[in-house]
């Protein structure tokens, strides 16, 4: 474990090798959420499309 | 640049996930009796101690802890929330008692048996006592910390991290605990996310829902303690005590598994969609877990102090002792 990895961690973001300059404009700012709210927004776009897919 | 261009960094180090994602489920297939998520570990561990992660193959490698949490988000539809909110006061009374006397012995235990100083003492302790390598890098910044300190700290919870992670379902099983009383000791007891998460499962599918709802409550304290040790270092520290480090420092999958328990239970979702949600839950906790077991660096573990080992055995010895006799009085 590295010292990059534990400021990381602290923050809550995911560690990213990724050029943090680059990219799309959806990219970075993917990369600037805190990694609690990609895991929300990943996590509800999944049931989402569940309820989209197999409705009751 | 496109879409396609920003993912592929992440294309080496997610196929070296999936490769042993799928590796294990074979062999969990082939062996009677072995859990995939344990096999995923053990995978990532031989493959990181053996060759370690190609640089190549760190971006996508670091995407397990997303997988993790996203794993976790949809294991709400799995959660039945009457059965959780009839054992809610128990298990929320165990995780309060348990994090704040933790604490309070770790730092006993750390600054008069071993005499090890602050702020390394309260690392230890938070790490020990919240949520592993998290909690411990969340109060060094609070405390102001040394980067080495930290490093220090995080590694001798890596280390009872991979130990425990073997350990705890064998005692389970060898202890005859039913899923929910071996769920909720070693989310009492055990240090980080992810090894509680895989512990619970590697007992069995319900031990690991309750596992992990234990150690999310557990880990809703880390804002309250963040603030509790702000405070009582107030002169030293430079970090503001309050509700915004309360709010900074809450893990905010947290709200998106209750947003998921709330739909779920409400009826919105078939029995098709809730199979499928579940699917990928368990997808998603095997990729993590390799990427666990692939953190998993025995090289590092060597490095780590007698003392800092000694005080953190110390405690995980008197905490999950207690939580074994609270659980089984309680639950």
């Amino acid at each position: 474990m590295t010292d990059e990895d534990v400021d990381d961690a602290s923050e809550g973001r995911a560690v990213d090798h990724a050029d943090d300059v680059g990219g799309t404009r959806l990219a970075r700012r993917w990369r600037a959420l805190d990694r609690g709210w990609q895991a929300l927004c990943l996590g509800l776009a999944i049931v989402f499309v569940h309820l989209v897919i197999y409705p009751v | 640049m496109t879409i396609l261009d920003d993912f592929r960094p992440y294309v080496p180090g997610l196929v070296l996930l999936g490769g042993g994602a799928l590796l294990s489920v074979v062999v969990a297939d082939a062996v009677p009796g072995v859990q995939p998520l344990v096999v995923a570990v053990a995978i990532g561990a031989l493959v990181g101690n053996a060759v370690g992660t190609p640089a190549s193959a760190e971006p996508g490698v670091d995407v397990d802890k997303l997988f993790l949490e996203t794993g976790i988000v949809l294991l709400g539809a799995a959660v039945a929330v009457e059965e959780f909110l009839a054992a809610g006061p128990t298990v929320l009374g165990l995780v309060i008692a348990f994090v704040a006397g933790g604490i309070l012995f770790a730092e006993v235990v750390a600054r008069t048996l071993f005499r090890i100083g602050t702020p390394t003492s309260s690392l230890l302790a938070a790490g020990a006592g919240i949520c592993g390598v998290s909690a411990v890098v969340a109060i060094g910044r609070v405390l102001d910390a040394r980067g080495a300190a930290i490093t220090f700290a995080a590694a001798t919870i890596l280390l009872f991290d991979a130990v425990t992670l073997v350990v705890f379902p064998l005692a389970g099983e060898w202890l005859g605990l039913s899923s929910r009383q071996f769920g909720v000791w070693a989310g009492v007891s055990m240090f980080s996310t992810g090894p509680v998460a895989a512990a619970g499962f590697a007992h069995s599918t319900e031990a690991g829902q309750w596992a992990t709802v234990t150690k999310l409550a557990r880990n809703a304290l880390l804002g309250g303690v963040a603030v509790a040790y702000s405070l009582a270092y107030a002169a030293r520290s430079a970090a503001d005590p309050g509700v915004r480090r309360l709010w900074a420092e809450f893990p905010k999958f947290l709200l998106g598994f209750l947003l998921v328990a709330a739909v779920a239970n409400s009826g919105l979702l078939s029995p098709a969609a809730l199979a499928s949600i579940g699917r990928i839950s368990d997808a998603l906790f095997t990729l993590a877990f390799v990427g666990l077991g692939l953190s998993i660096r025995i090289d590092d573990m060597r490095a780590v102090g007698a003392a800092p080992v000694g005080a953190v055995l110390v405690h995980l010895l008197v905490v999950s002792t207690v939580a074994l006799a609270a659980v089984r009085a309680l639950l």
